[in-house]
């Protein structure tokens, strides 16, 4: 297990952060925020390049920072790695130079530098020098550079928002990739939730510099629908559902492919990429594409229907007046939300421990990467 | 070229190349220290740097000349440690070129670290590497057209100096008489011919200095973005 304990503030003139949090660092967690939110604030506290935090951090009962104790180890002995929103890539070196920086400057190197350029697509490019590549080139030599130190912890700060969707979702597969295949606890920071769905095992939320929330991806997701009736002026994102479901079969004949829940089925548009039987996609369904049914619906073009029952019925923004609910209906096991109007509701008379059905288009069905 | 002029023009390329390491020497790490202030007194240290630019060198070469005398006290520990005069010597015009050629070093340099910034650096220490490594690896590559600029105008200002020197240097051959100096002393005894072949050469050379600087600082101001 990798523990990072987090106990700091720090202040700016017209910004203050607060963090008490111990975080369980296995696999990739990832740090939700709007901008402003501190998320970027607390990566660099973390490798040490924010000089006026008051308090401490500790990773692996390894003291990186402790004011009383005035310890504060400096950046670069920390072992731990940070790439950055806009690469800061060497000019002055070619691609396969900048990643020798690492290499070179890393004690007990065990990695290749030649497997490296090979995982992250690089090896035709490691000649080039970094000015003539494109923004998703300079991200995974970036990426590269970091694996490089052989960090104990990666810190990723924003690695995706400067590019198009189709280098997003490679990057993000290479993500994924670098953190099973070298078993590297990786610390996310984003502002879109749509990007740490669907690669991340927990969530840290951020919101005006405090923590509201952390824990598993799904469920802290799934919080967030209620935090955002608790926070009319915070709106963090769309209500949804977040799964993580094994992959009956990638294509059922008919341009679908079919995932398992429990006894029933979820259908969405099939997948380019290649999957292997039970591998666990992530998909997520916003709240407002799902309607209820008090019958099991025949003769529609809509191909999901899920049986199951209300747990509960609550407005969807607390304490104003809405015309519309956000309903928690559980079917085979899992939360679905289900975003509907108060007429709706009242036409139906839905009550709590409901017997009802959920139906929604195979387009509905989002996933992020494929 | 007749042979005390060629010693004038020895004396003077000794001069300012001694000065121009000297001053890159003094002048990267305080250029690096303005760069990276905050403080509030930055620009009365800046003020103080860029002072030889506005001053009369011999406002500059008058002070100097009385701190070097054996009565005051500069002076006097040069004479215990080294046994020798200060005044009217080599070592004093190099010292007198260093401060009065020293904001032509400082200010570009300073304006390159300002302009690299932080960012380069922070991604260095996410490397491993510490704040020397750090300098020699990202920010001399970096900034080495400033570097060359810096050098050369440090270089071709010391060897056009002039007040600074006839006050604190006078004018000993083959020690403190420096190019500038032989051309005063040819008008002065109205050798007009000696004294055009010294002005011309002065001017072609800085003129091909200053050139070659220019032409240096096209392909950084292409590439970088």
């Amino acid at each position: 297990m990798t523990i990072l304990s987090l106990d700091f503030s720090l202040n700016y003139k017209t910004f203050t952060f607060t963090i008490n949090q111990e975080l369980d660092l296995t696999g990739i967690t990832g740090v939700f925020g709007h901008s402003g939110s501190g998320k970027s604030t607390l990566l660099r506290a973390i490798a040490g390049l924010e000089k006026n935090i008051t308090g401490s951090i500790i990773f692996n009962e390894k003291t990186l920072t402790n004011t009383t104790k005035n310890t504060c180890q400096k950046p670069e002995h920390r072992n731990i790695s940070l790439v950055f929103q806009d690469s800061r890539l060497f000019e002055h070196l070619t691609v396969r130079d900048n990643l020798k920086y690492a290499a070179k400057r890393c004690v007990n190197s065990q990695l290749s530098l030649t497997d490296i350029l090979i995982l992250t697509e690089l090896d035709m490019l490691a000649d080039a020098n970094v000015f003539d590549l494109s923004s998703g080139q300079k991200q995974r030599v970036a990426l590269a550079r970091a694996i490089l130190t052989e960090p104990k912890l990666l810190l990723l700060d924003e690695p995706l928002s400067a590019l198009d969707q189709a280098s997003k979702a490679k990057l993000l597969c290479l993500i994924v990739k670098v953190q099973q295949l070298l078993n590297l606890p990786i610390l996310y920071v984003s502002h879109s939730l749509d990007e740490l769905q669907q690669v991340c095992d927990n969530l840290l939320i951020l919101s005006q510099g405090e923590v509201i929330n952390y824990g598993n991806i799904h469920h802290t997701i799934h919080q967030l629908n209620f935090l955002s009736a608790h926070l009319p002026n915070e709106r963090l994102t769309h209500q949804q559902t977040s799964l993580s479901l094994p992959i009956a079969s990638a294509d059922n004949g008919q341009g679908l492919t079919v995932l398992t829940l429990a006894e029933q089925n979820i259908l969405l548009p099939s997948l380019a990429g290649k999957f292997i039987k039970n591998q666990h996609l992530r998909c997520f369904i916003l709240a407002s594409d799902i309607s209820i049914c008090l019958s099991e619906p025949q003769n529609s073009t809509i191909v999901n229907h899920l049986s199951g029952n209300i747990v509960a019925i609550e407005s969807s923004m607390l304490g104003v007046p809405t015309q519309s609910v956000l309903v928690t209906v559980i079917c085979s096991g899992h939360e679905f939300f289900v975003h509907i109007s108060t007429f709706s509701q009242r036409k139906l008379a839905l009550y709590t421990d409901q017997p009802v059905y959920l139906q929604f288009k195979a387009g509905a069905v989002r996933t992020y990467l494929y | 070229m007749p042979s005390p002029d060629l010693l004038a023009l020895a004396v003077t390329l000794k001069m300012a190349a001694v000065t121009t390491v000297i001053l890159i020497l003094i002048g990267t790490p305080l250029a690096w220290f303005l760069a990276k202030m905050t403080s509030r007194f930055k620009v009365i240290i800046e003020a103080i740097v860029a002072l030889p630019l506005v001053l009369p060198p011999t406002v500059l070469g008058f002070y100097l000349l009385i701190a070097f005398s054996p009565q005051h006290l500069p002076g006097q520990i040069w004479q215990q440690a080294t046994g020798q005069q200060l005044a009217f010597s080599f070592s004093a015009i190099v010292i007198g070129s260093v401060l009065y050629s020293l904001p032509f070093v400082v200010q570009p340099l300073q304006k390159a670290f300002e302009q690299l910034g932080d960012s380069l650096l922070e991604a260095g220490a996410m490397l491993g590497a510490g704040p020397i490594d750090r300098f020699f690896t990202i920010v001399l590559p970096l900034t080495k057209a400033s570097f060359i600029t810096a050098a050369s105008l440090g270089f071709a200002h010391t060897v056009g100096e002039f007040g600074v020197i006839l006050m604190i240097g006078g004018n000993i051959p083959g020690e403190t008489r420096v190019l500038s100096i032989a051309l005063f002393d040819h008008v002065e005894a109205f050798d007009y011919a000696k004294a055009h072949v010294l002005a011309i050469s002065l001017l072609i050379g800085s003129m091909i200095l200053l050139a070659s600087v220019y032409i240096l600082n096209l392909p950084r101001r292409r590439t970088s973005k």
